[in-house]
């Protein structure tokens, strides 16, 4: 197995509670976890598990009620501009072409507007979609308008790249393409991934380590290291060690389950 | 589709043309005075024989119309923008702005001359206070409509306020921007009608208060036949305009319902 580098992501005893009435509900408790430099790691867990909040954390969109985050070994808790991201639904904006759509997220991030613009039309043309670079974002499919999502993610000049269930919207079988497609872009230039997902497949075939989360208020289960090579094979879910480590994460979300019901 | 376009052009004309025709008729078999209701024909040779003079009014009202319109603009659109990022300047000016419309322009006007004299400035001050209203009321609609995914999207990016604002809020509201834009065309007209009725030597107003001084029945109705022409002409320039502008949307192939969405 490789040795990863520094922690490029580093949360440490992460709290969060909402108000709803005279009711404080907590959401997230004594979340710990790391994302080490080129890794990528997925946060696995129930639909309404808080999942999504502890995202707005990272981003710095929302302050914890306790603990404190780390990007690259600096405490930066609450601060935004930090990470790239990509959420369940393409975002992108339906007014600028597919290439602007990537170049002005590169401009946020300190990219020169010239130099933006050619590494855009440069990552489309390598990912075949160059012939509508400059077309509006509607005329693209589902599929296509994650790809440029993610692209646009992974050229932001960002030390964490935060992925927030991004093919939960997809049918099945763009689902699985675009797994594969995210994985050989993805281990051609390693970036330090947090991924979230509820399908275990999705995490077991993607990630060198998984978080499991319990139902609300979310608290990791437990800590598991995928033990699959890299470059992952498309195949490699048909590995007995694959079914094994999906039985072990199925069974870890029931039990968390039932010792809340 | 070009049949389409055709028939959503000869329909309303026919229909022009059978109410002129039901017009001319019914003066002819009812023995109209045409010092009360003037036939089309007399109506059309009267505007001929007036032609240069008519010409020169008209010129004259379409520029206080579009100078009215293009300071509507500047200042509605300052306006909504500053009501849209100071909450408390929107909660205290509101009663205000609608009180700016409550008072009306007939009572204004004579103010207004009282104060500024009977030159260009009160009449552009009458024509702003009529134009900003509906451009900055549906500018700040939109401006507060943007997409709650891209809103996220830019928070976790760590997008500066000035950025969301040039990014997301401003290209979002341009669809109601427009919206405003055209009524406000079609209101620019009559209001700079009534500010020349109050007090001017020239333009459309002017000329259509001394024809119905002098019982000129005929005369009266070519003033209003320009300003009608005035007033579509005004509107076709802002949905051309806009046309122009908002390129993204996918085109509806019914062009009003297009328009009212």
């Amino acid at each position: 197995m490789k040795e990863y580098g520094r922690k490029m992501l580093e949360l440490t005893g992460i709290s969060k509670s909402y108000r709803r009435g005279k009711l404080r509900v907590p959401v997230l408790q004594e979340i710990t976890l790391n994302v080490r430099e080129g890794e990528f790691v997925t946060l696995i867990g129930p639909s309404g598990s808080g999942k999504s909040t502890l995202f707005r954390l990272i981003g710095g969109v929302e302050r914890p009620d306790e603990g404190q985050i780390a990007v690259d070994g600096k405490v930066v808790t609450g601060k935004r501009g930090l990470i790239s991201y990509m959420p369940q639904q393409a975002a992108l904006f339906p007014w600028l072409s597919v290439a602007d759509n990537i170049s002005s997220a590169l401009a946020t991030s300190g990219t020169s507007k010239k130099e933006a613009k050619e590494q855009a039309l440069e990552w489309l043309h390598r990912i075949y979609l160059g012939g509508v670079a400059k077309e509006y974002p509607h005329v693209l499919s589902g599929g296509m308008q994650q790809r440029v999502s993610f692209l646009r993610a992974l050229l932001m000049r960002r030390d964490v790249m935060c992925l927030d269930e991004p093919f939960a919207a997809l049918d099945a079988l763009t689902r699985a393409d675009m797994q594969r497609w995210l994985l050989e872009l993805w281990e051609s230039d390693r970036r330090s991934v947090l991924f979230v997902t509820h399908s275990i497949e999705e995490a077991l075939m993607l990630s060198d380590r998984i978080y499991v989360l319990s139902p609300a208020p979310a608290t990791i289960l437990q800590e598991i290291t995928v033990p699959f090579e890299r470059p992952r094979r498309a195949d490699v879910w048909m590995e007995p060690a694959f079914a094994e480590l999906k039985r072990e994460v199925l069974n870890l979300l029931e039990k968390g389950d039932i010792s809340r019901v | 589709m070009g049949n389409k376009a055709l028939r959503s052009f000869l329909i309303p004309i026919a229909t022009l043309i059978g109410f002129i025709a039901v017009w001319q008729i019914s003066c002819i078999v009812f023995e109209m005075d045409p010092w009360i209701l003037p036939d089309p024909r007399t109506i059309a040779l009267r505007m001929a024989e007036d032609s240069a003079l008519l010409w020169k009014h008209f010129l004259s009202t379409l520029k206080l119309a579009l100078m009215g319109v293009g300071l509507g603009l500047a200042v509605g659109i300052i306006v909504a923008i500053v009501l849209h990022s100071v909450s408390f300047l929107r909660t205290a000016l509101s009663p205000l702005l609608v009180l700016s419309q409550n008072v009306p322009i007939i009572a204004l006007g004579p103010l207004l001359m009282i104060w500024f004299d009977f030159g260009l400035m009160p009449k552009l001050i009458l024509l702003i206070i009529v134009c900003f209203f509906p451009i900055a009321l549906s500018m700040l609609i939109g401006l507060g409509q943007a997409e709650p995914q891209l809103r996220e999207y830019l928070g976790m990016i760590g997008a500066t306020r000035w950025e969301r604002m040039k990014r997301l809020e401003f290209p979002a509201s341009l669809p109601y921007l427009f919206s405003g834009l055209k009524i406000t065309a079609t209101y620019a007209v009559s209001s700079a009608v009534v500010a020349e009725w109050l007090g001017a030597s020239k333009g459309i107003g002017y000329y259509l208060v001394l024809k119905f001084k002098g019982y000129d029945t005929s005369a009266v109705f070519g003033a209003i036949v320009c300003i009608v022409t005035l007033s579509l002409l005004l509107y076709g320039a802002a949905a051309l305009l806009e046309r122009l502008v908002i390129r993204w949307r996918p085109r509806t192939s019914d062009d009003w319902a297009g328009e009212s969405s």
